[in-house]
């Protein structure tokens, strides 16, 4: 009941690998963000978005997951941009230092245009 | 599993919580606070810091402190004052907070290196919530206290 699951899904668009991530981001989602990276890595993503919804509750194990998916984002030269974060969770993010590399936008449109933008 | 009094003399309303040492049932004490929270006025960021302040205290007291353990509860206690909102969280100390915790500032770049990217908990509290105090509680375990004033709102 109360460790909810996070229900990850994996879609593409625009040449963008979009990773959704609906729920919870605690320690809990560690093996699904993990292994949603791996997948779209291993199929050549060189631009992936992690497209946040409905994540009222994001923690410092959540954080943490999110710093390994930087950390190898940045080892193999990809570009990482999260979009649909609550103004609370974007603050977050901010003081954390993750704003620093990761793009940041309001909702997966933006995103889109933003990172079609960057590759051309 | 919860538990309020009121004493009229101090205008002061208190809630007691106590979870099983189990991650997830944080989210309960979350939802408890921000409806006092905004009951009480406080902003929607503010009340998102709480939730944010109050769910690491608890973890790490479900984690850290009674490291899991079936057998122990963490108590979350939520006391309502006219210009602030006091929340202290104890746990039943199988193990004190490791002291290098409460240091300054972690640095992202350093996590980058570092298998563990964690330890992030304690310095999001020390941000988000106006007073913070790290002390022994009267069961022996850690407790946090922490406390918001409803007159600093962003």
């Amino acid at each position: 009941m109360l460790d909810d699951e996070l229900h990850v899904h994996i879609r593409e668009r625009e040449g963008v690998a979009i990773i959704d991530l609906v729920g919870d981001v605690t320690t809990f989602a560690e093996e699904k963000i993990n292994g949603a990276y791996n997948e779209v890595s291993r199929k050549g993503a060189r631009n992936i978005l992690l497209n946040f919804r409905q994540n009222d509750y994001i923690n410092s194990a959540g954080i943490a997951i999110l710093i390994g998916v930087v950390t190898e984002v940045n080892r193999n030269n990809q570009r990482l941009a999260v979009s649909g974060l609550s103004q609370h969770f974007q603050k977050i993010f901010r003081m954390v230092g993750l704003a620093q590399y990761i793009d940041i936008y309001q909702d997966e449109d933006e995103a889109i245009r933003g990172l079609t933008a960057a590759m051309a | 599993m919860a538990n309020v009094s009121h004493d009229a003399d101090h205008e002061e309303r208190v809630v007691e919580l106590h979870l099983p040492s189990r991650l997830g049932y944080e989210k309960v004490a979350m939802d408890a606070a921000a409806s006092i929270a905004r009951r009480m006025g406080f902003s929607t960021d503010r009340i998102e810091g709480l939730r944010t302040a109050l769910a690491e205290a608890i973890t790490n007291a479900i984690e850290h402190g009674n490291a899991h353990d079936a057998g122990t509860r963490v108590l979350v206690i939520l006391t309502v004052r006219p210009s602030e909102l006091v929340v202290s969280v104890a746990d039943q100390g199988c193990k004190p907070i490791d002291q290098s915790q409460l240091a300054p500032a972690p640095r992202i770049e350093d996590s980058f290196a570092r298998a563990d990217k964690g330890g992030w908990g304690i310095w999001l509290i020390r941000e988000l919530m106006d007073k913070v105090e790290f002390t022994t509680a009267p069961t022996g375990g850690n407790q946090v206290r922490m406390v918001i004033y409803l007159e600093k709102q962003p």
